[in-house]
């Protein structure tokens, strides 16, 4: 039982109480930051990595660890108050928990999405100190043409949850494919829909789409409607934290979206944003009341947030295990490792055990205390709701704009925020759904350029894309996903429990 | 500390119209053309922390400028800093190639190259298991058939790139005929080497590093002009019969439209930075190679760099 | 909010028309960019070209689609929307846009907040502006100072 021995060996390390104190001030910070749409954690730890060198390597370390994970929790909280997703990977937690904050039901939202991403990262982090090796073994093993069957069922799951008329989800995805192409194209080097303008020549910034389309778009809609729309925002209607109702609903995506979620964020390509779709879809699926998905679901948050905290973590196994960077986030801490002397890769675990066991030890400590901060400001943070509306839609552009300008200040990221909330509020306007665009963004150029990669690397024969068995596993899950309610209604003879409108 | 820094201010502006009286820069912007985080950035505040740590500089800014591989930041340098003494932009050789294949507007010759600060040389990596036991061999393998022999690397028309279509150059392959796959990630191509999805791999040595020493790859040859100190026992190209020398450099350069005395004043800032023990413990934590080059030899450099990466581009079609 | 009272009348719907439309539009214009790529030689089975191409069909028949719903569901009564609030809005991004440059982000940023509280119906003006302004000024050390992050400089950040 070593594993448990180096684990009890870092804790103690972390539990010290200045290490706390790191740990405090990373967490806060990592909230504070992830909050900003287009500021993530990976800039923060960039920025912070020359302050942090004149602390030890286990303090900074800690601190790391804290905004880490912090910055995912900030994301979900500004995607499920403000409808700004601070992550790309938290997006989906803006569909059902905006709706639901907007019900009065904001406490209930945070409380799942917090407890979810505990639940979530302190399985995943288990994971990570106790089968990484076996993980990582399978990860590595997924070739592009793997991930381009991933990319399959990721495409027909999502667009099987959206909507009720195909056509117009279908136009959504498309606009979204559409977008996905401006930009240089990978493998050959050429410029794609960029017309000349240098700016357009790194593509479309998935936060800069999101927040446009749902933070933007939402304060236009909002402001068109007028009087009209005086609904009034109800910071809390029943109670502030989770009924047992909540419970019920949240305790089975919390498990299911962590079981997509690690094995997913240890792919070197996987990511943490497909996770979180495919959980969104699953739950969907699942859910014995499927008519709310779209006015403000629990499982709909608890899923896909559960599903993001554990990719965060899987993102580590390859990092720790190989020392292979898989995310921007993890690619700034293997740049931490090496400021302490340190050779990131497969002989970390043997040449720096107390750093590495620290580290994960030091992802528990940040975890617990994201909980134990955050459950008892969930009623203040709902709070947030309650001021009036000038004042809440004018902070809302605020911040949807500071965030852009922090991760590029440039007026042509301006202005694309400005276009793409006008596209936001036409798809309002005419009841087409607003994620499928985003999903297509997200999912289009990932998918190209696997199946190009596979193409290939086989030459050009088509074949190779059916020869590997996890392929030919996914493909069959995607029909399954596709055909399974065809499925149902001919064997059962009545409709399948699944559609509602969405948006 | 605000007093300290409002002396300053009005120290420059005092030292500014008498034409750079006294050598010492008091206020300096540097631009890293690329986001936080990234090499440019890194290289930009590295510079930061040395320059202000030893006083060579009172007050240094770092100014962030991402996009399309540099030029967005070149080219706001190039419009927005002309004849300011205080201005410097960080770049690099992927700036070299991003030029040329994004058909910038502006190029290297509108600013005033300082020095070339750091440098990391490419390295051709295979899995431990594979066939391909040496250069050699992997050159057999490319003659046999260019097709047949995937490489994962950077982002196509990028320094991996150009490496790659070099060596195939250099040993009479069609350049267009190589089948070179991008990857947008280290982690991601590193582990469709590690995998065995392709042939061959092709990045920076560091990059290879760490999984080299433990025995999961093989490093077939690295592009420096003799053998490294640090990995003696890996040859170069050259003596392996592959005649690609390349380095992938960080450099820093000037505003354009400055006087040959305020370039003198800058690079002498530079100098002592670069002769500083601050500057070599940083180069030594973030394991770069000081491959520092002032002066004429650097622009001589710098002037062979863009020739030879523009035809290398043209041959393996990317650049007209 | 999607409660939107749908009644149709006789005649198309003129609004799907124009999505129709706009969609024939991009249809083409991703259709044109690719074709303008498969000149390019390219080394591999899959060009840069052909994702572009399928996405342009798709939107092409997306566009086809969309005009025959706009006929079989007939015109749509919609709510009329308010042009004037939307208008300060808009006014306030553009503003931000423009004044970024000149006047540094906590001024531009300032006048954002004004413009959109002022669609919402909550004045006057210049106190908004000053609240935002100042707001966005501390910001903005926070970020140069804490983050060590520079957001656009004017007059007012020049001061620091």
């Amino acid at each position: 039982m070593d594993t448990f021995a180096a684990l009890a060996q870092g804790l103690s390390v972390a539990l010290q109480p200045m290490n706390l104190l790191f740990a405090f001030v990373g967490v806060m910070l990592g909230t504070a930051v992830g909050v900003l749409p287009g500021i993530g954690p990976a800039l923060t730890v960039a920025l912070l990595l020359p302050i942090t060198f004149k602390l030890d390597p286990a303090g900074s370390l800690i601190m790391f660890a804290g905004i880490y994970y912090g910055g995912m929790y900030g994301g979900s909280t500004a995607s499920i108050l403000l409808n700004t997703p601070g992550e790309s990977s938290s997006i989906v937690t803006a569909l059902e928990g905006n709706k639901m904050a907007r019900a009065g039901r904001g406490g209930p939202a945070l409380a799942t999405a917090a407890i979810g991403s505990f639940v979530a990262g302190t399985i995943a982090t288990v994971g990570l100190a106790l089968i990484a090796p076996t993980v990582v073994d399978i990860a590595i093993s997924f070739g592009p043409e793997d991930y381009f069957a991933l990319m399959v069922l990721a495409f027909t799951t999502v667009s099987a949850a959206f909507g009720s008329s195909v056509t117009r989800g279908l136009t959504s995805l498309f606009i979204g494919l559409s977008l996905g192409l401006i930009g240089i194209d990978l493998q050959s080097g050429q410029a794609r829909l960029s017309f000349g303008i240098p700016d357009l020549l790194d593509g479309v910034e998935v936060t800069t789409l999101a927040v446009a389309l749902f933070a933007i778009g939402e304060t236009l809609s909002v402001v068109a409607a007028g009087a009209r729309a005086e609904e009034v925002i109800e910071p809390v209607k029943g109670s502030v934290f989770m009924n047992k109702e909540d419970w019920k609903r949240s305790w089975k995506p919390w498990l299911r979206g962590t079981f997509l979620g690690f094995p997913i964020g240890a792919m070197p390509a996987g990511g943490a944003e497909i996770p979180t779709f495919l959980s969104y879809a699953l739950e969907k699926r699942l859910c014995r009341k499927p008519d709310e998905f779209g006015n403000g679901a629990i499982e709909g948050v608890a899923g896909p947030e559960a599903a993001n905290n554990a990719a965060a973590a899987g993102v580590l196994v390859p990092l720790l295990t190989l020392g292979l960077p898989t995310s921007a986030t993890a690619a700034i801490m293997l740049a931490g490792f090496q400021q302490y002397g340190l050779n990131p890769g497969p002989l970390l675990f043997a040449s720096a055990p107390d750093l590495v066991w620290g580290l994960i030890a030091s992802l528990f400590i940040a975890n617990v205390m994201l909980l134990v901060l955050n459950l008892p400001l969930v009623g203040l943070w709902v709070r947030l709701l309650a001021i009036p509306r000038p004042w809440l839609y004018g902070g809302i552009l605020v911040f949807a704009t500071l965030g852009t300008l922090g991760a590029n200040p440039s007026l042509v990221e301006l202005g694309m925020l400005l276009i793409f909330g006008l596209l936001g509020y036409v798809l309002r306007r005419y009841d087409y759904p607003i994620a499928p665009v985003v999903v297509g963004l997200i999912l289009g150029p990932l998918s190209e350029q696997q199946l190009r990669r596979a193409l290939a690397i086989s030459v050009g024969d088509p074949l190779v894309l059916f020869q590997s068995p996890i392929a030919v596993t996914l493909y069959a899950l995607a029909a399954l996903a596709l055909l399974g309610p065809l499925l149902f209604y001919l064997l059962t003879g009545r409709k399948a429990p699944v559609g509602g409108d969405e948006d | 500390m605000k007093h300290i820094f409002r002396g300053a201010l009005l120290a420059a502006a005092l030292a500014a119209p008498l034409g750079a009286a006294s050598a010492q820069v008091t206020d300096l912007k540097i631009m890293a053309p690329a986001a936080p985080g990234g090499g440019w950035d890194q290289t930009a505040r590295s510079m930061q922390h040395v320059l202000q740590s030893d006083k060579i500089v009172g007050n240094v800014q770092v100014l962030n400028v991402p996009g399309a591989g540099g030029t967005i930041g070149l080219a706001q340098f190039v419009n927005g800093s002309k004849g300011d003494p205080n201005a410097l932009i960080v770049g690099g050789y992927v700036m070299v190639g991003a030029i040329i294949t994004n058909k910038s507007p502006v190029n290297l010759s509108m600013v005033t190259p300082i020095a070339r600060l750091t440098g990391e040389f490419e390295a051709i990596a295979v899995p431990a298991n594979s066939p391909l036991k040496s250069m050699a061999d992997l050159v057999a393998a490319l003659k046999a058939d260019p097709q047949k022999v995937s490489w994962a690397g950077g982002s196509a028309g990028g320094t991996d790139h150009i490496t790659a279509g070099l060596i195939a150059k250099a040993i009479g392959v069609d350049p267009t005929k190589i089948n070179y796959i991008a990857f947008s990630g280290g982690g991601e191509s590193l582990a469709s080497i590690l995998g065995g999805k392709v042939t061959v791999g092709i990045s920076s040595l560091s990059e290879y590093d760490a999984q080299a020493k433990a025995g999961k790859l093989r490093i077939l040859g690295v592009s420096s002009p003799t053998r490294l100190p640090d990995a003696k026992d890996i040859p170069t190209f050259k003596e392996s019969g592959v005649d690609v020398e390349i380095q992938n450099w960080r450099m820093v350069a000037a505003a354009p439209g400055i006087t040959p005395e305020q370039k003198k004043t800058l690079a002498e800032a530079v100098d002592k930075m670069v002769k500083s023990k601050a500057w070599t413990d940083m180069l030594a934590q973030k394991g770069w190679a000081n491959t520092y080059l002032a002066g004429d030899a650097f622009d001589a450099q710098l002037a062979k760099d863009i020739t030879s990466t523009q035809a290398i581009l043209k041959d393996i079609g990317l650049a007209q | 909010m999607s409660d939107t009272p749908i009644s149709s009348t006789k005649g198309p719907d003129k609004a799907r028309f124009v999505i129709a439309f706009g969609l024939a539009i991009l249809a083409f214009v991703v259709g044109w960019d690719a074709w303008r790529l498969s000149s390019v030689n390219s080394f591999s089975a899959v060009g840069p070209a052909a994702f572009p191409t399928i996405i342009a069909a798709g939107l092409a028949l997306l566009s086809i689609a969309t005009a025959i719903e706009a006929i079989g569901e007939g015109a749509q009564e919609r709510p009329r929307d308010e042009i004037g609030p939307m208008a300060w809005v808009l006014a306030g991004l553009i503003g931000q846009i423009v004044l970024l440059p000149f006047l540094g982000f906590s001024i531009a940023t300032g006048w954002l907040f004004a413009a959109t509280a002022k669609g919402f119906g909550r004045g006057p003006l210049w106190a908004h502006f000053l609240a935002g302004a100042v707001l966005c000024f501390v910001i903005y050390v926070i970020f140069a100072k804490g983050l060590q992050l520079a957001l656009p400089a004017g007059p007012l950040e020049r001061l620091i």
